[in-house]
């Protein structure tokens, strides 16, 4: 493959890394994992990025990709290898958050959908995302009827959970 | 809390992975080169071992039963030369049921794409785990034969005692066995402690844990659950 494309594939993972490192961090606990997780997906991207058919949103095609590696990667974990040992695909710099209650309460946020099932936490990021519902049915192939039902069930039940905790 | 709430709960981790996350570039290129290396899904390079194997097995069993018809037709069909052929033709014939079941399965690990919905592939990636069952369960009607191909009338006629206490022992066991096995290899014992032995071990992914999540994929579906 020519340097322009891997150039730009560089690009839209760079746009979309945040989504790659919230999805890892929903579906792995452990830090090693993560990492594998990490280079795994961006390897699936890599691999179908010949194959990108421009009709879709560069989110969708991502979003299929990143999810459908992060959901059999976490059924699989045990046969996981990572694919550049040495290096590590995300850097997190320090950081200081001024609001601390806003960092607890996305770590809690994190912690209640990494207790979902796989395919509602898969609905739920998208819907945190702010995707639409069709744009979520068509990631995760149901219904827009069916997002509609499942996304007030998880959300109710993520409302009762942080109120379980108060204010 | 309301639902607006939890958005900019996410839209704050947002912000915060905006300002602090890093890309490391020569990783996505280490990434980048390894595509030419691994074209071949392993599983499917797996597969494709067991059929080639599976081949030259059946290739091996049909050319000596081939070869034993032949001398059968010259010379005389004895007892132990129809039982060698019987065996080692039933020996090829579900060997080669076996291979047939494993290219179905190449062709649904080729038809898995990751860029399909959610709910799709996954669907798929799960019957392929829970259809690796089948081909287990036919290779199991084998056992039987492997302990009839070299069986001799002879050793009934000349009351060899081994035969008695040894051979007819194994082969019943191995009747029973292959009864057995081909009966309860089914997802209905997917719970039972003998199949988790047999089957949840580093080769297999947990046929009991395919089979929920077939349950969940389902239930997912469902517009009313």
């Amino acid at each position: 493959m020519d340097t322009a494309t891997k150039q730009s594939f560089v690009k839209i993972v760079q746009q979309h890394k945040g989504i790659i490192y919230k999805i890892c961090n929903s579906y792995c606990r452990n830090r090693d994992d993560r990492e594998d997780l990490a280079q795994e997906i961006v390897f699936q991207l890599w691999k179908s990025f010949e194959g990108y058919n421009p009709e879709y949103k560069h989110s969708t095609w991502l979003y299929r990709i990143a999810l459908n590696v992060a959901i059999s990667f976490y059924r699989k974990q045990k046969n996981a290898r990572r694919l550049v040992s040495d290096e590590h695909l995300f850097e997190l710099k320090e950081y200081e958050d001024e609001n601390a209650e806003h960092s607890e309460n996305v770590g809690r946020l994190q912690q209640f959908i990494n207790e979902l099932p796989e395919l509602d936490r898969a609905l739920m990021i998208l819907y945190l995302e702010e995707k639409s519902h069709r744009e979520i049915a068509d990631i995760l192939g149901i219904s827009e009827s069916n997002v509609g039902t499942k996304v007030g069930r998880i959300k109710q039940k993520l409302k009762q959970r942080f109120s379980a905790i108060g204010p | 809390m309301e639902a607006q709430e939890l958005k900019n709960i996410w839209q704050a981790y947002d912000q915060k992975l905006e300002k602090s996350l890093a890309l490391n570039l020569q990783c996505i290129e280490a990434i980048q080169t390894q595509k030419a290396k691994r074209k071949l899904n392993p599983l499917l390079f797996l597969k494709a071992f067991a059929v080639l194997a599976g081949i030259v097995w059946v290739w091996f069993l049909g050319s000596v039963a081939f070869a034993a018809a032949v001398a059968g037709y010259h010379d005389s069909f004895t007892v132990s030369k129809l039982f060698f052929i019987v065996s080692t033709g039933m020996i090829a014939a579900i060997t080669i049921a076996a291979i047939v079941a494993y290219i179905r399965h190449m062709s649904l690990i080729w038809e898995i794409n990751s860029t399909d919905n959610v709910v799709e592939m996954q669907e798929k990636t799960t019957l392929l785990q829970l259809s690796t069952l089948k081909a287990a369960r036919v290779l199991s009607l084998q056992l039987p034969f492997y302990v009839t191909w070299f069986f001799r009338p002879e050793w009934i006629s000349g009351g060899n005692l081994l035969f008695w206490l040894v051979y007819m022992p194994v082969l019943a066991l191995f009747i029973f066995l292959s009864v057995w096995l081909y009966t309860n290899i089914s997802v209905k014992n997917i719970g039972k402690k003998w199949f988790k032995m047999l089957f949840d071990s580093a080769e297999w992914t947990s046929p009991a844990k395919a089979l929920q999540f077939l349950q969940e994929i389902e239930d997912f579906r469902k517009e009313n659950p």
